[in-house]
């Protein structure tokens, strides 16, 4: 039988403006840098993940909104233009990704068998979202690792962020199934920032980081609480506190993503590696990792 | 002296259920609702279609299209099995371009859009789909900022008013919302589509009928609770929208057609107002 593993989890934010930042050849517009904290600490990542050689990167993205369920990706090769429909003036990427349909496949079949409603995305010309690549970029820019994109289930916002919640921890378990099933050695991407209230106006040099600052103290302060939990690996006390980090600084991680991965690696007590925090446009953002290859604390 | 006018004025629902080919009562009826409004403004000849759409989010002020010739293939996020929606646009730039200056003089955060492969939101496809089926006329389109109330939505609206009136052109101006906005959020055979909440149906109506009687305002007025009771498309500012073009008329509205789509409330709309703008 086969027995896949899951061998790190990442909270791996996606503001288009580090793919900026990067100037890579697949994003049209060039910048002069800016948000390095934030980049290098992926560069940290990028070296673990080519290391580490994983069968495919799972990610969770608050950018594919979905109504009806949770969905997956489930077209073998997708290509295509992605403009940020907030940030065009940033983010034009030329994507091209091969996507885990197996697994995409066991996904669905497990979170349908725990009683999630769950959907299969086969239609080729679907454009993937920015969250999606912004974050699979900046884990593995050479895009050789196939990829399985997850959408994020309106379930918090329609009913309650305890019902989305719920559902995330199951989808977890869904997913953990599934890659072993599969055989898979998985690694997993939360593409998520942490508190997320912002600016609704942009400097005239979008990179001026001398504009960059956190939008209020208080979401830093509620930023560093969460951090601090995932730093000392007290998971339990992390997830207590999620619904009010939620509530006080609108945290993307309502969404659901920190929650699957958590949820997928069995909330493990080890302590979290924190790689870089810095503000886009005033929410904070963290690059974190959850090593599992190293074994229980 | 420019004399825009505004011919007609809309609201049309956005969802990619109405173009697909799938025999559902309701969608049906809001279908041909949706192809009468489409026969009046053919008839109504009008230089430009502006549309305002609740499925274009913005979130770093307001956004104007002006890219004239937008061109591609859109796929629903949600119902991509409804099928693609390709598309190729005439875009009033220019109007675009002069509804945004006059929102930012007004003091509102504009952002003009003018980029190849930008995405085009479903609620403009299927509403040009029904408007502008032979891509005839030009268009511009405007989004909806997450953050504004409905104080920065009527002000967004004047100012497109008055960018119509200077730029001489008859206009017809179209909000592209649902009603309520409750989903099914499971999987339902689509012949079953009805209103999630009944209580929904009957603030649709309510709303509607003082559509109908031209209480406009107090729609207007009704509209916070409106959105709190039947949890509204985007707060129902597109309504708020279209009233800025428009002025808050007493002209009723004549709905041309209403109806549950998986579960959330739709109708056509139309004002025959023939405004100067």
């Amino acid at each position: 039988m086969a027995n896949g593993t899951i061998l790190a989890g990442f909270l791996a934010p996606h503001p288009p403006h580090l793919v900026y930042g990067e100037n890579p050849d697949r994003n049209e517009p060039r910048s002069t840098g800016g948000w390095e904290l934030l980049r290098w600490a992926y560069e940290k990542c990028r070296e673990k993940i080519k290391a580490w050689k994983p069968d495919v990167i799972l990610v969770h993205s608050p950018h594919w909104m979905t109504i009806v369920g949770h969905h997956f990706l489930r077209v073998p090769h997708l290509k295509g233009l992605s403009v940020d429909p907030i940030f065009p003036h940033i983010f034009r990427y030329n994507y091209e990704m091969n996507v885990d349909v197996e697994l995409a496949d066991a996904c669905y079949e497990e979170a349908r068998q725990t009683g999630l409603v769950a959907k299969k995305m086969t239609n080729p010309n679907f454009r993937v979202d920015y969250g999606t690549i912004v974050s699979l970029h900046m884990l593995n820019p050479d895009w050789d690792i196939p990829i399985l994109g997850i959408s994020a289930n309106n379930s918090p916002y329609f009913y309650s962020t305890e019902i989305g919640q719920e559902q995330m921890v199951k989808l977890g378990q869904a997913t953990v199934r599934a890659i072993a099933k599969t055989g898979r050695r998985a690694v997993l991407a939360a593409s998520n920032t942490l508190s997320h209230l912002h600016y609704d106006r942009e400097p005239e040099l979008i990179e001026d980081m001398n504009k960059e600052v956190i939008f209020n103290n208080s979401q830093y302060q509620w930023d560093m609480r969460v951090l601090e939990l995932m730093r000392k690996g007290n998971t339990e006390q992390l997830m207590t506190i999620l619904p009010e980090f939620m509530e006080k600084t609108a945290a993307e991680v309502k969404s659901g993503g920190l929650t699957w991965m958590l949820s997928a690696m069995g909330f493990p007590h080890i302590p979290a590696q924190v790689h870089g925090y810095w503000t886009v446009i005033g929410t904070g953002n963290a690059v974190v990792e959850w090593d599992l290859t190293q074994g229980t604390v | 002296m420019p004399n825009g006018t505004i011919q007609r004025a809309y609201l049309v629902p956005g969802l990619p259920h109405l173009t697909a080919n799938v025999p559902v009562e309701s969608w049906e009826t809001l279908r041909r609702g949706c192809r009468q409004a489409g026969d009046h403004v053919k008839a109504a000849k009008p230089d430009v279609i502006v549309v305002y759409s609740t499925q274009w989010i913005s979130v770093l002020g307001h956004s104007f299209q002006t890219n004239p010739n937008p061109k591609g293939l859109h796929v629903d996020e949600n119902w991509y099995e409804y099928g693609d929606l390709p598309f190729d646009l005439r875009v009033d730039a220019a109007l675009g371009t002069r509804a945004a200056a006059i929102a930012s003089s007004l003091g509102l955060a504009t952002k003009t859009v003018n980029y190849h492969g930008f995405p085009l939101d479903t609620g403009t496809l299927v509403a040009l789909r029904f408007l502008n089926p032979d891509n005839t006329i030009p268009v511009a389109v405007v989004s909806c900022n997450i953050y504004a109330g409905q104080e920065d939505s009527l002000t967004l609206g004047r100012a497109m008013r008055q960018a119509i009136e200077e730029s001489d052109k008859r206009a017809v101006v179209v909000a592209c919302t649902g009603l309520s906005g409750r989903f099914f959020t499971e999987e339902v055979d689509p012949r079953t589509d009805r209103f999630a909440h009944a209580e929904d149906d009957t603030w649709n109506r309510r709303i509607l009928d003082l559509i109908a009687q031209g209480k406009n305002a107090a729609v207007l007025t009704l509209s916070a609770e409106y959105a709190q009771a039947a949890a509204t498309d985007m707060g129902f500012k597109a309504f708020a929208w279209l009233m800025g073009t428009l002025g808050t008329p007493t002209t009723p509205g004549t709905v041309l057609a209403y109806g549950p789509v998986w579960g959330t409330g739709a109708a056509v709309v139309e004002y025959s107002v023939k405004r100067h703008a």
